[in-house]
């Protein structure tokens, strides 16, 4: 509805400025935006793309880009799919036919190793806001930016965080399962875990990728009940995440913790839809709307559930989104210019520490020479009371964590 | 060819040939190139499922088995992809071998879905396999082809667009007149026969199987090659290029088109690759969805009123266009 | 042990369902000898029907499924009538590929357009059935899944009592045995077309209903049961009711107990494996008739 309100409100406003002629036509800053919109991704898709259009409303109604006149930002979403080659195309199509001055997206980590080297032929910069595959940022390119921390690095911290679990509370873990959906994402991670779990003393146990479109996760989560791991790693897009969890709990496979890798787990419809099953599980995310670090946090979270028609919560990805078209702007007031090599020089030094982009709870926001933002980290909630409460590191967690999860039988 | 098709084909030879010259915009001579090389494609499709009537759901096999064994020699044992197009081609016919010896003891619907399970079969293999004897395969991340430095033939990397498309120009006509020559050669005639009936085939002695054996290797032969074409336009493979939905496209191209003739797949090409471009590019962001609606409403209209493809109506048209004339 | 015990009992239980969904398709494929590629579009046009009525009037989700039920029946019968019945008197024999792919656009249409009005959302329903177990002898029995089974076993049992015993049933099975023996004998074929389309319609209401306490409703969910139900309708043979049954209950099995001894991720491929290797070494299907 949104979009079908924004095009009509466009076109009126395309018939005006013809009415009015071009005396008030104002400069535009292009900046594509490629998402998935159709197909089994689009739930996703249209979060985020709420989060850029948020941002982006923030900034043109605080008068745009100031360094060049009070441009307003005009993102142009296209739709991916979520297919690499479609993902390729449009990026081409971006650049050549809309005149992009850059780009962020694709969400998927597939679709951005694929679209970021179309950026990069064109030597448009390209701001990547949430895929995590390592090698997006290994290439040794130019144009390609990530905000969003490596997957390989998401593995280290999730062991990081079952150990730290173990020392503070004494009930350590020495097995360990990791269940993914075999995608690239998925295998990204099981991949980092089946080399770094034995490094720090855990077993892996279970070591099990899924189909996507699987039609029922029984047959896993059996697998997973009989190898018994003390915690389980999980990483799953939503409509598997919710059978999976439904599932767990049927089963009553009891484990010390079971550990998200975001995405499906941090989606706004997984607690929805699962209600009570999700407690006490835990998260690995980028961000959660309860960071202390910051007042922005709560702020802008507010305003974010304000604007929207649903009322939602950022989620990691949206919030991760909505901070990057900040780091954009903050690229765009540097370069005062809509040159996208410009706009690349001027993102290779932004050190950001204050403004809406600190929403992210690490300072200053810069990137090293590959283009991969410095400091980056994660963190771990925890679902309590159908709210995402952040528990790990303990100097920006809110909440305590519950270590081990209580059995399946003893829940109410 | 007969007099009065030669004028008008040179005409279109010569409208394609200039056209990049024309049109300078990159984004439209890749959408160009995406007609050209589904057109080749369709029309690989056309020596199995027009000449000899078997519907294959599962020609992108080929086609992904093409774009994996060029890449892998060219990343692994850097065989220029010119060289690694003909292997893998060879390579697509050999396995097609394989794979026809079960399913062309079905028919219709069984043949069809059989094919399809097969294509499936790969997909899976090839996304759950990270490694083979050393040889990363990526899984379902895909694998992305290094750019050359130098740009050459052989090493089928252009610095533009252009020379992308006259060489899928030049492979889509040499497919053209290899479909023409085997048509009218004695291959297809009992191909021919069988499509029609095979029982009365292979009544009056006509191998039926060894004949579509040969069809379908020469179809998985080509196949293969347009998968190393597009891997190297694309500079990026993936499982999903094995995909069954990707089968369904081929052979939709073909169908809408006009399958079993010359210029049907060519025809669908030209027609359904523009709208999923045009649709995806106007309604994309939008209206997510509506470009598949669009897609699918097209389709079953064609299927509604012209099953036989849209190149029957428009011969028709063109004929009656032609007797017009003084 | 137990393990496997657990895996073997799901994958029945998981197993009657897609029964139940490819006995609809084996329904449909055996008359009219329709190949349905928009089979999967019309189980989520039930998920939604099943959906909105379980929203809208509140009522016992297995009761839904017959005023679903009287729904999906015109929306199947009608399906046959606008867009299959022309194809079918226009081309008789050749008409298995056009059809195929007249379906596969009816199914991008009718996804797509639930995308469009109902959104990208995940949707489920939580009924009195959700999420409640059975403990019998240390093994967790998912009562919406047993439930669901019992009842599919009812059903085909009713179905086949339904083209066995009554006229209208006679008819269809005659016509799916020879189309021009039974017109000869006065049977309009195009209608026992259209109401096969319609009763294949109505079991996936049920399939639906029965789905709905333990799964999620969602415009693409088709494409998760789709595949399965041709594999399985091949394996239990052409428009066999009893034999898609089980064969649903081979595949269920396969997919569960498979998945505890390889990766799930290729338990896929062996589906397909088993499909073809069925194909080639008995092309009539576990309980099919030997077909010309």
């Amino acid at each position: 509805m949104r979009g079908k309100v924004a095009c009509i409100v466009s076109v009126c406003c395309m018939v005006l400025l013809l009415g009015f002629g071009t005396a008030f036509a104002q400069q535009e800053i292009k900046i594509g935006v490629l998402i998935p919109l159709s197909g089994s991704m689009a739930v996703i898709g249209e979060n985020l793309q709420m989060a850029h259009d948020f941002a982006a409303k923030e900034i043109n109604d605080a008068g745009g880009v100031k360094s060049l006149k009070g441009a307003k930002i005009k993102l142009i979403y296209a739709d991916t799919r979520g297919d690499p080659k479609v993902g390729m195309s449009e990026a081409e199509r971006l650049i050549v036919r809309e005149g992009v001055s850059a780009i962020m997206g694709a969400f998927q980590s597939s679709v951005s190793y694929t679209s970021t080297e179309v950026a990069e032929k064109y030597q448009v910069p390209y701001l990547v806001p949430n895929s995590l595959m390592d090698q997006i940022t290994e290439r040794g390119f130019k144009y390609t930016f990530r905000v969003e921390r490596k997957g390989s690095y998401w593995a280290k911290d999730q062991i990081d965080f079952i150990l730290d679990m173990g020392k503070k509370t004494g009930v350590q873990a020495k097995t360990i399962g990791v269940v993914y959906e075999n995608t690239d994402m998925g295998q990204s991670i099981a991949k980092a875990i089946r080399k770094l779990a034995p490094e720090h003393g855990l077993k892996v146990v279970l070591d099990e990728g899924y189909p996507p479109k699987t039609a029922d996760m029984t047959p896993v989560v059996l697998k997973m009940k009989r190898a018994n791991p003390d915690v389980v790693i999980l990483n799953s897009y939503i409509s598997d995440a919710i059978l999976l969890m439904r599932t767990i709990a049927d089963q009553r496979v009891n484990t010390m913790a079971l550990l998200g890798s975001s995405s499906g787990y941090s989606d706004p419809s997984f607690v929805k839809e699962v209600g009570k099953l999700a407690e006490y599980f835990f998260d690995l995310t980028e961000w959660t709307t309860d960071l202390k670090h910051s007042p922005l946090v709560a702020q802008k979270n507010a305003a974010f559930k304000k604007w929207t028609k649903d009322h939602r919560d950022f989620n990691g990805g949206a919030a991760f989104c909505y901070a990057s078209t900040y780091i954009l702007y903050d690229a765009l007031e540097k370069a005062a210019s809509t040159d996208p090599k410009r706009i690349r020089d001027a993102l290779a030094t932004v050190k950001i520490t204050k403004g809406p982009a600190m929403i992210i709870p690490w300072t200053p926001i810069e990137f090293d020479a590959e283009g991969q933002a410095r400091g980056a980290r994660m963190l771990v909630i925890q679902y309590r009371d159908g709210q995402r409460k952040s528990v790990w590191p303990a100097n920006i967690a809110s909440t305590a964590p519950v270590w081990p999860m209580p059995k399946w039988e003893e829940r109410k | 060819m007969t007099a009065g098709s030669v004028l008008p084909a040179a005409c279109a030879v010569a409208a394609a040939a200039l056209f990049p010259l024309v049109v300078r915009d990159p984004y439209f001579v890749h959408a160009a190139i995406m007609v050209l090389l589904f057109a080749y494609l369709a029309t690989s499709w056309n020596i199995l499922g027009g000449l000899a009537g078997q519907h294959s759901f599962g020609h992108s096999a080929f086609f992904g088995i093409g774009a994996y064994v060029s890449t892998i020699l060219f990343i692994y044992y850097h065989v220029p992809p010119l060289v690694g197009m003909a292997v893998g081609g060879v390579v697509a016919s050999v396995i097609s071998i394989g794979i026809g010896y079960p399913c062309f003891k079905l028919k219709g619907p069984y043949f069809a879905l059989a094919t399809l399970a097969f294509t499936e079969i790969f997909r899976i293999v090839v996304t759950s396999t990270e490694q083979i004897g050393g040889i990363d395969l990526k899984g379902a991340a895909g694998i992305l082809i290094p750019l050359q430095p130098g740009k050459s033939l052989l090493n089928f990397q252009f610095s533009g667009k252009t020379s992308y498309y006259y060489l899928i120009l030049v492979m889509l006509l040499a497919i053209l007149f290899v479909y023409r020559w085997m048509e009218r050669s004695r291959w297809g005639l009992y191909l021919a026969a069988i499509r029609d009936n095979e029982d009365a085939a292979r009544s009056i002695g006509i191998s039926a199987t060894r004949y579509k054996m040969i069809a379908l290797a020469v179809s998985a032969f080509f196949g293969a090659t347009a998968g190393t074409f597009y891997a190297q336009l694309l500079l990026y493979i993936e499982p999903a290029l094995f995909s069954s939905a990707f089968s369904i496209e081929i052979l939709l191209i073909a169908v809408v088109g006009g399958a079993g003739t010359l210029l049907g797949p060519f025809l669908g090409a030209l027609i359904l690759t523009p709208i999923s471009e045009l649709t995806r590019t106007y309604l994309g962001g939008g209206y997510a969805g509506v470009q598949l609606i669009i897609y699918g409403a097209v389709l079953v209209a064609v299927m509604m009123f012209a099953p036989q493809g849209l190149i029957v109506p428009l011969k028709r048209g063109w004929r009656l266009l032609a007797e017009r004339r003084p | 042990m137990t393990g496997i015990i657990e895996a073997a009992v799901n994958g029945i239980l998981m197993g009657g369902l897609y029964g139940l969904i490819a006995v609809s398709l084996s329904l449909i494929f055996g008359v009219a000898k329709i190949v349905n590629f928009a089979h999967g579009a019309l189980l989520m046009v039930a998920l939604f029907t099943v959906y909105w009525i379980l929203e809208l009037l509140k009522v016992d989700p297995y009761l839904s499924a017959l005023l679903a039920g009287c729904f999906l029946f015109f929306f199947g019968y009608y399906f046959q009538r606008l867009f299959i019945e022309p194809i079918l008197k226009r081309e008789k024999d050749t008409a298995a590929l056009t059809v195929i792919l007249l379906t596969s656009g009816l199914m991008l249409i009718i996804e797509n357009s639930a995308l469009l009005l109902f959104g990208a959302d995940y949707r489920t329903v939580r009924t009195a059935y959700t999420g409640k177990v059975w403990e019998v002898a240390g093994l967790y029995i998912m009562q919406p899944r047993l439930i669901g089974f019992v009842l599919s076993v009812v059903l085909i049992r009713l179905l086949e009592f339904y083209l066995r015993r009554t006229n209208f049933g006679r008819a269809i099975r005659a016509t799916s045995q020879d189309r021009e023996a039974a017109r000869l004998m006065g049977i309009d074929d195009y209608r026992v077309y259209k109401v096969t389309f319609g009763i294949g319609t109505v079991i996936l209401g049920f399939a639906a209903a029965f789905l709905t306490p333990f799964y999620f409703i969602h415009p693409a969910v088709g494409d998760l049961f789709v595949g399965k139900s041709f594999v399985i309708v091949v394996l239990g043979g052409l428009g066999s009711i009893t034999g898609a049954f089980l064969g649903g209950l081979i595949v269920g099995l396969i997919e569960s107990v498979g998945a505890q001894f390889i990766n799930s991720a290729m338990v896929e491929s062996l589906i397909f494996i088993v499909f073809i290797a069925c194909l080639v070494i008995r092309p009539m299907g576990l309980l099919g008739k030997e077909r010309e």
